[in-house]
C-alpha cells in the first residue's frame, strides 16, 4: 500500500508491546505536556479544522461571498483587504480564494478523518479476528491482505476512480476501504502475541466469550498505538486525494478541496501566482501537525523508550 | 529454511490468482467500452467496431474472458494492446528499467539521509536539534509533491537552467551518457525520496531512543565506554534490523509513488505509461501492467521475509 | 471528409494532461490530422538555409504506430506524415486540394479520377514510387482486421469485393481492386473509378491516409494466402525501413522520443536539417517550460501560458484557428430536461450566455465565438449573415417566458409543474471544458435554470454519447474538422443513435431535420455530379443557417492554436491545415 501504509507496517514490523500499565495514559500525559512540539502542532490542527468547520458562518457573515459564486469582470484580483473576500484574492472564474479555502479544508480534513475512521474500524476487526481464531481465518486474512498489499496501490485508486464518478462520499469509501492494510496488520501482530499474556489466558479459562476477550481485554492493550496509526494515516490520505486530483481523478471542481485547489493553481501559476501558497500551506501545516503528532504520541506512549536519562 | 522459502513461494500462488481476480474485475468494470473509445472520432462504422470486439474476444461473457486471458497468461502470452498492436508485456517490460533506475537512486538518498538524520534526533533527544530534525524529516514528505516538484523545475530548471526540467535524457545524447542521466534524474528521485527519508528517520528514532534505553547499552554506557563507540557498535546496528526489513515495503513504495512523479518530470517510467493504458482502456496493457508489477512486489516481499528471518534471530524459522 | 477527428488525439491528449489539458484535439499542434506537404516556400527566405541541427518538437503524446493504415491518432498521423508523402495535400491556409506526389484530373461524370505519380518521387532505397505502392495501401485497408478506415474505399469500384472479414459492406471475395486501372504504358499512372459521385472523395483517395506503402516491404504480408494478422502485426509497422517522405525513421524510445533522420534521395530534395525529434512530455506545463529553457523547438502552448511567453524573448509566436470548435451540445430528445426540446428554448441558451466572457474567462480571449458548424479558416464557412446571439439577457429571459417557463417563488424557472433542471457533462481532466461547464452553469442559473455542471470521465461520457444514453442532457465537448467540410457524421439524420436498432453514431443531439439532411446530402453526393466549391458551398449555407436557427448546440467557440518556436527556427509557417507541410524546407540559424 504504497506511501501512506510504509510506515505502518514499518511499525508493525518491529513492535512487541508489553502490558500498559495502569499510569499509562497520565504517564503518557506527563510526556507529552513537556513536548512543545507536540502540544504546538495539537494547537495548530485544531485551529485549522475550527476554521474549515465554520465555513459555513464565515462565508455569510464575515465574507458574504458564497463558495459557488463567480465573477468573471474579477478574475485573478490581487489579494486585497478590500472587500474582505478577496482577503486571498479570485480565481480563474472569480471566486473568493479564502472562501474556497475554508470549505475545502472542511471536505479534505472530512476526507481525511472519515477514510480514517473506517480504515482502523476494518483494520482493528479484521486485524483483531485473523489474530485471535487464527487458523484458517487468519490464513484468509493473510492471504487477502497479502493480495491488496501487492497491487500498487495508486494503479488500483486511479481504476477505482474511473470507475466511480468522484465525489467526497465515494472518494472517502474507497479510500477507506483500501487503508487498511498496514493497520490490520499491526493489529493482529500485537493480537497474536497478546492472546498468549497470562491475564488474557486467564479470562478464557474462566470461561469469557471471546468477543469480550478481544475487545475488552486485548484491544485497549493496542489502542495506544493506533492513535499514532491513525495520525499518520490522515495525513497520509490527505495527500492521497491532493495527487489524485493532479491526476485529475480525485474530487472535481466545483466542489472545492485543498488537493483541487492546488492543482487548478499550479496551472494558473502564471495568471495568478498567489493562489498557489494558501492550498499549498494548509495540506503542509495539516499533514506536518498530524506526522508531529503522531510521532509525540508514540513518543509518550510507547512504554520502551524511557524518559532520556539527563 | 529450505522449506520456509518454498513455504513462501507456494504462498505466492494463491495471491496471484487473487490479484488476477481483483485486476481484471476493476479493468472490465469501469464504465466505457475501449472500442468505442479509440475508434471515436473515426469513420469505423458500427459493424467495424462489432467486428473488432469479436477480433479481441470483448464480445464474450466475462468469466470466459478471464479464462481465456488466465489460459494465455500461463503460456506467457498477456495479450496484443489494443493500441499499439503489439505483445502487451513486452511493451510494459520496456518501461521497468527506467522506473527501477529512479527507484534505486532515491532509495540511495532516503538511506543516505534519513538513517543519520533519525539517529542523531534520537542522540539529542529533546534538544533543538531533534525538534529541527523532527521536523525536517517529515516537512518533505508532508508536500504534496507535485507541488515540490514544479517548484523545483521552476527554480532550478526555467530559473537557474543548472537542471534539465523533463525527460530522462539530452535529446540527442547517447543512451550510455550516465552523467547526463544523472542530471535528470537529480530532482524527480529527490522528491521520490521524501516519504523515505520522513520514514527513515521517523523509524531510527524510534529505534535508537528504544536500543539506546535497553539494558545492554546502558550497561556499555555505565562500563565507562565512550558515546560514540556506544553507538555505533551496539545500537546502530540493532536499529537498522527493521530498516533492512523494511525495504520490501519501501520498494513497493516507490513503484506505486513513482506515478505522479514521472507526470511532473515526463518520466517515460511504468506508472505513466500503465496510467495512460487506463485512461485510453487499453485493457491487455493495464492488466499486463498490473500483473507484471504485482509480481516484482511479491518477489520483493518474499526476499523481504527472508531477510527478516536471516537477520533478525528472534523470529524463529518455521 | 469532414469528419470528427477527436479520436485517439483527445483521449491522449488527456492522458497526458490532467494537469492542465487542452481545447480539443487542436490543443496538440496539428490540428488538421492529415499533415500534408506543400512544394510552397514561404518566402521569408532570403537567407541562404544552413544546413544540419535538431528539430525538436514537444507534445503530450506518445505515437502507437507508424503505419499509415493503422493510425488512429493525431501523435501517429504526425509521424507518418514526416516519413510518408501522400499523393495529394491540402494548402495550409485555405484547405484547397493541390498536387503533392501526384497530380490528379476529375472525368466529366465526376466517377474516375486519374493520378499520374511524380517522376522524380523514388522510394528512400532508390526504388521508384509507382501506382502499384498505391495499391498495397488500400489493398491493406482492405485486409486489415483492425483498421478503422474500410468504409473510406467503399465507393471504389471492386473495394468491397476485396475487403475482409465479410460484412454487410465486404464480401472478400476477390483478390484485387476492379476499379482500380494501371496504365499498362507507365506504372506511375493509374486510375480509380468510383461507384457514385462522392465530393469528398479525392482527399480520402489521396490524402495521407491513402500514402503509397512501399510494396517491396509490405507486399509479402499481403499475398492472396496472408492473414490479417500478417499485416496488422507486421514488424515494419512499428520499425518502417523503406521512406518517401522528408525523413527517415531511426529510433522510437517508447513514452519519451521518436527521432527521425533527413531523407536524401527525399523528392523534393534533402531537407535542410539532419534530425526531427518528436519529444513526448507529460503535459502542457511541461511543454512551456521545455519551450523557455530551449529544450523544445517547437510546440503548441495553452491559452492560459501564453501571457508568459510573450516575456520570453528567445521564442516566435504564431497564433491561428483552429480547425474546430468546442461547444455544448444539448440532447433534444432529453425525457428529463424536456425544455431541451422546443426551439425557443435553445436560443434563449445561446442568448443567456456572454460567450465573450466566458471566452476571456476560459481561454484568454484566444477563441472565436462560433455560431455554425464550420469554422471560418474553411471555405464552406457561410459568407451570409448568420445570427450572432449576442449576450441577451432580456431576450433570453422573453424566449423562455415565451416557452412557458415561469418562474417559482424559488427563482427556478417551471412548466406544467416540472422546474427546469439541467446537468452540464463534460470531459474530466480537461481544466478548460471543466472550468467551461462551471461557468456555463453560473449563466444559466442567472436565467432561472437550475443548472449543473459534472465532469465525467471521457471513456463513460464516449459511449453514452455514441451509444444513445438518454441521461445525457447537455453535453460539453469539442470537435476537431477533418480535411474536407462534409458534415455528414455529426449532422446527418442517419447518424443518431437509437439503442433499439443497434445504430450508433454521432448524432447525440437526436436533432432531425429534412432540409438539413438533404443540403448534406447534396453537399457529399450532388445529383447532377457538381462538386465545384461554389455548388457545395450554396449547400454549406443551407445546412448552417438551419443550424444557426434551431441550435441543436451552443456552437461555443473555436480555438486559436498557439504554436511557439525558438527564433532559430526559420520557415516555420504553420496554419490551420498543416503544420508541416514545408518541413523540408526548414532550417536552424546557428
Amino acid at each position: 500500500m504504497a506511501s501512506t501504509a510504509t510506515p505502518i507496517s514499518a511499525v508493525a514490523a518491529n513492535d512487541t508491546l508489553v502490558r500498559p500499565s495502569r499510569s499509562l495514559w497520565s504517564n503518557a500525559w506527563f510526556k507529552l505536556r513537556h513536548d512543545r512540539l507536540t502540544i504546538a502542532a495539537f494547537l495548530t490542527l485544531i485551529v485549522l479544522a475550527a476554521l474549515s468547520a465554520s465555513a459555513d458562518f464565515m462565508a455569510t457573515n464575515v465574507f458574504q461571498y458564497s463558495f459557488e459564486r463567480q465573477d468573471l469582470l474579477h478574475t485573478y484580483e490581487k489579494p486585497a483587504m478590500e472587500p474582505i473576500a478577496y482577503l486571498l484574492g479570485t480565481d480563474d472564474i472569480g471566486r473568493s480564494a479564502v472562501v474556497r479555502l475554508l470549505y475545502g479544508g472542511r471536505v479534505s480534513l472530512a476526507v481525511g478523518f472519515i477514510a480514517a475512521l473506517v480504515n482502523l474500524t476494518i483494520g482493528i476487526f479484521i486485524g483483531l479476528s485473523a489474530g485471535y481464531f487464527r487458523g484458517w481465518v487468519d490464513d484468509l486474512v493473510t492471504w487477502f491482505v497479502t493480495t491488496l498489499q501487492s497491487i500498487p496501490t495508486l494503479f488500483l485508486l486511479l481504476i477505482i476512480a474511473a470507475i466511480w464518478e468522484p465525489g467526497p462520499v465515494q472518494l472517502t469509501v474507497v479510500i477507506g476501504s483500501l487503508f487498511w492494510v498496514g493497520i490490520c496488520l499491526y493489529v493482529r501482530g500485537q493480537t497474536f502475541a497478546l492472546r498468549e499474556r497470562e491475564y488474557v489466558v486467564a479470562a478464557r479459562t474462566i470461561g469469557a466469550r471471546d468477543r469480550r476477550i478481544m475487545f475488552n481485554h486485548i484491544l485497549p492493550n493496542i489502542l495506544p498505538l493506533i492513535f499514532v496509526l491513525a495520525a499518520i494515516d490522515i495525513g497520509g490520505i490527505i495527500l492521497v486525494e491532493s495527487a489524485l486530483s493532479f491526476l485529475g481523478l480525485g474530487i472535481l471542481p466545483p466542489t472545492p478541496t485543498w488537493g483541487n485547489m492546488l492543482t487548478g493553481a499550479t496551472g494558473n501559476l502564471v495568471r495568478g501566482p498567489w493562489l498557489i501558497y494558501p492550498p499549498g500551506v494548509m495540506i503542509f501545516l495539516t499533514v506536518l501537525c498530524l506526522y508531529l503528532i503522531g510521532d509525540g504520541l508514540r513518543d509518550a506512549l510507547d512504554p520502551r523508550v524511557r524518559g532520556h536519562a539527563g | 529454511m529450505r522449506t520456509f522459502i518454498l513455504r513462501r513461494l507456494l504462498f505466492a500462488i494463491p495471491t496471484l490468482i487473487g490479484i488476477s481476480i481483483i485486476t481484471f474485475v476493476i479493468v472490465r468494470l469501469a464504465p466505457g467500452d475501449p472500442i468505442r473509445l479509440f475508434t471515436f472520432g473515426s469513420r469505423a462504422t458500427n459493424e467495424d467496431i462489432e467486428a473488432l470486439r469479436h477480433l479481441y474476444g470483448l464480445d464474450q461473457p466475462l468469466p470466459i474472458q478471464y479464462l481465456d486471458w488466465m489460459l494465455k497468461l500461463v503460456h506467457g502470452d498477456f495479450g496484443q494492446s489494443f493500441i499499439y498492436h503489439t505483445d502487451a508485456a513486452a511493451l510494459f517490460i520496456q518501461y521497468i528499467p527506467n522506473t527501477l533506475q529512479l527507484a534505486v537512486v532515491a532509495l540511495t538518498i532516503q538511506l543516505l539521509v534519513g538513517v543519520p538524520l533519525g539517529v542523531i534526533a534520537a542522540l539529542k533527544r529533546g534538544t533543538w536539534v531533534d525538534g529541527f530534525i523532527r521536523v525536517f524529516g517529515v516537512a518533505g514528505h508532508a508536500v504534496p509533491a507535485f507541488w515540490l516538484g514544479l517548484v523545483l523545475i521552476l527554480f532550478f530548471a526555467v530559473q537557474l537552467k543548472w537542471l534539465p526540467s523533463q525527460g530522462i535524457l539530452t535529446v540527442g545524447k547517447d543512451p550510455w551518457d550516465f552523467l547526463d542521466r544523472l542530471k535528470h534524474m537529480l530532482l524527480p528521485a529527490y522528491v521520490l525520496s521524501l516519504t523515505g527519508i520522513a520514514n527513515y528517520s521517523r523509524l531510527l528514532r524510534t529505534e535508537t531512543l528504544e536500543v539506546l534505553s535497553q539494558d545492554f547499552v546502558r550497561t556499555a554506557h555505565a562500563k565507562g565506554l565512550n558515546e560514540r563507540t556506544v553507538m555505533f557498535v551496539h545500537a546502530l546496528r540493532n536499529a537498522l534490523i527493521p530498516v533492512v526489513t523494511a525495504l520490501g515495503g519501501i520498494l513497493a513504495g516507490l513503484i506505486g509513488g513513482a506515478l505522479v512523479i514521472e507526470q511532473v518530470f515526463s518520466w517515460p517510467g511504468i506508472g505513466r505509461f500503465t496510467f495512460a493504458a487506463a485512461i485510453a482502456k487499453d485493457y491487455p496493457v493495464i492488466q499486463a501492467g498490473v500483473m507484471i508489477s504485482a509480481l516484482l512486489l511479491v518477489v520483493s516481499y518474499i526476499l523481504r521475509d527472508i531477510a527478516y528471518a536471516v537477520v533478525d534471530p528472534r523470529i524463529g524459522v518455521k | 471528409m469532414s469528419h470528427p477527428r477527436t479520436g485517439r488525439a483527445l483521449i491522449a491528449a488527456l492522458a497526458a494532461s490532467m494537469l492542465v489539458a487542452t481545447a480539443c484535439a487542436g490543443g496538440t499542434p496539428s490540428a488538421s490530422a492529415a499533415p500534408s506537404t506543400a512544394a510552397t516556400a514561404t518566402a521569408a527566405a532570403s537567407e541562404k538555409p544552413q544546413q544540419g541541427g535538431r528539430i525538436v518538437e514537444g507534445t503530450i503524446s506518445d505515437i502507437a504506430t507508424m503505419q499509415p493504415v493503422l493510425v488512429n491518432d493525431t501523435a501517429s498521423g504526425r509521424i507518418t506524415g514526416l516519413i510518408y508523402d501522400g499523393l495529394v495535400q491540402q494548402d495550409a491556409k485555405t484547405g484547397e486540394v493541390k498536387p503533392k506526389l501526384a497530380s490528379y484530373t476529375t472525368s466529366t461524370d465526376g466517377l474516375t479520377y486519374t493520378f499520374t505519380i511524380n517522376d522524380k518521387a523514388n522510394w528512400s532505397d532508390g526504388k521508384p514510387i509507382i501506382a502499384q505502392d498505391w495499391l498495397t495501401a488500400v489493398t491493406a485497408v482492405g485486409k486489415s482486421a483492425t483498421t478503422v478506415r474500410k468504409s473510406t474505399f467503399q465507393d471504389v469500384v471492386g473495394f468491397n469485393d476485396l475487403c475482409a472479414p465479410a460484412s454487410s459492406q465486404c464480401k472478400a471475395t476477390a483478390s484485387t481492386i476492379s476499379g482500380v486501372t494501371i496504365d499498362p504504358a507507365s506504372p506511375k499512372k493509374f486510375s480509380v473509378k468510383m461507384t457514385k459521385v462522392s465530393c469528398p472523395a479525392i482527399l480520402d483517395l489521396g490524402g495521407a491516409t491513402a500514402s503509397p506503402m512501399p510494396t517491396q516491404v509490405f507486399g509479402k504480408y499481403l499475398t492472396a494466402t496472408s492473414k490479417a494478422a500478417d499485416f496488422d502485426t507486421a514488424p515494419e509497422n512499428t520499425n518502417p525501413t523503406v521512406f518517401s517522405g522528408p525523413f527517415k525513421f531511426k529510433e522510437w524510445r517508447k513514452g519519451d522520443q521518436v527521432i527521425l533522420s533527413k531523407n536524401d534521395a527525399y523528392w523534393q530534395g534533402s531537407p535542410n536539417v539532419d534530425e526531427y525529434v518528436y519529444k513526448v512530455v507529460a503535459n502542457s506545463t511541461a511543454i512551456t517550460t521545455g519551450l523557455k529553457t530551449g529544450e523544445l523547438t517547437f510546440g503548441s502552448i495553452v491559452a492560459k501560458d501564453l501571457a508568459d511567453m510573450q516575456t520570453v524573448d528567445s521564442v516566435k509566436i504564431t497564433k491561428y484557428q483552429s480547425l474546430g470548435y468546442t461547444f455544448i451540445g444539448w440532447n433534444t430528445a432529453s425525457p428529463t430536461a424536456v425544455g431541451l426540446a422546443d426551439k425557443r428554448v435553445r436560443q434563449a441558451l445561446a442568448y443567456g450566455i456572454d460567450m465573450d466572457a466566458v471566452i476571456k474567462a476560459v481561454v484568454f480571449g484566444e477563441a472565436t465565438k462560433q455560431v455554425s458548424h464550420h469554422v471560418p479558416v474553411q471555405w464552406a464557412y457561410p459568407s451570409v449573415a448568420l445570427e450572432a446571439y449576442k449576450y441577451d439577457k432580456a431576450k433570453a429571459d422573453q424566449l423562455l417566458k415565451d416557452a412557458g417557463w415561469i418562474k417559482g417563488a424559488d427563482g427556478i424557472l417551471a412548466k406544467d409543474g416540472k422546474k427546469f433542471n439541467l446537468t452540464i457533462a463534460t470531459n474530466s481532466g480537461n481544466t478548460e471544458r471543466e472550468t467551461l461547464a462551471q461557468v456555463a452553469a453560473d449563466q444559466y442559473k442567472q436565467l432561472g435554470i437550475n443548472a449543473v455542471s459534472k465532469p465525467e470521465a471521457f471513456q463513460g461520457l464516449v459511449t453514452k454519447l455514441t451509444t444513445g444514453d438518454q441521461t445525457l442532457e447537455a453535453t460539453i465537448i469539442g470537435w476537431s474538422l477533418g480535411g474536407d467540410p462534409d458534415p455528414y457524421q455529426i449532422w446527418h439524420s442517419s447518424q443518431i443513435p437509437d439503442p433499439a436498432k443497434n445504430v450508433t453514431g454521432f448524432g447525440f443531439t437526436y436533432f432531425k431535420d429534412a432540409a438539413l439532411d438533404k443540403s448534406i446530402e447534396q453537399g457529399r453526393n450532388p445529383t447532377d455530379g457538381n462538386c465545384s466549391t461554389a455548388a457545395r458551398k450554396a449547400n454549406y449555407e443551407t445546412f448552417n443557417k438551419i443550424l444557426n436557427e434551431n441550435q441543436p448546440y451552443n456552437f461555443g467557440y473555436s480555438n486559436n492554436v498557439l504554436a511557439v518556436s525558438q527564433k532559430t527556427l526559420q520557415n516555420f509557417a504553420p496554419a490551420s491545415f498543416s503544420t508541416i507541410y514545408n518541413v523540408h524546407e526548414w532550417w536552424i540559424k546557428k
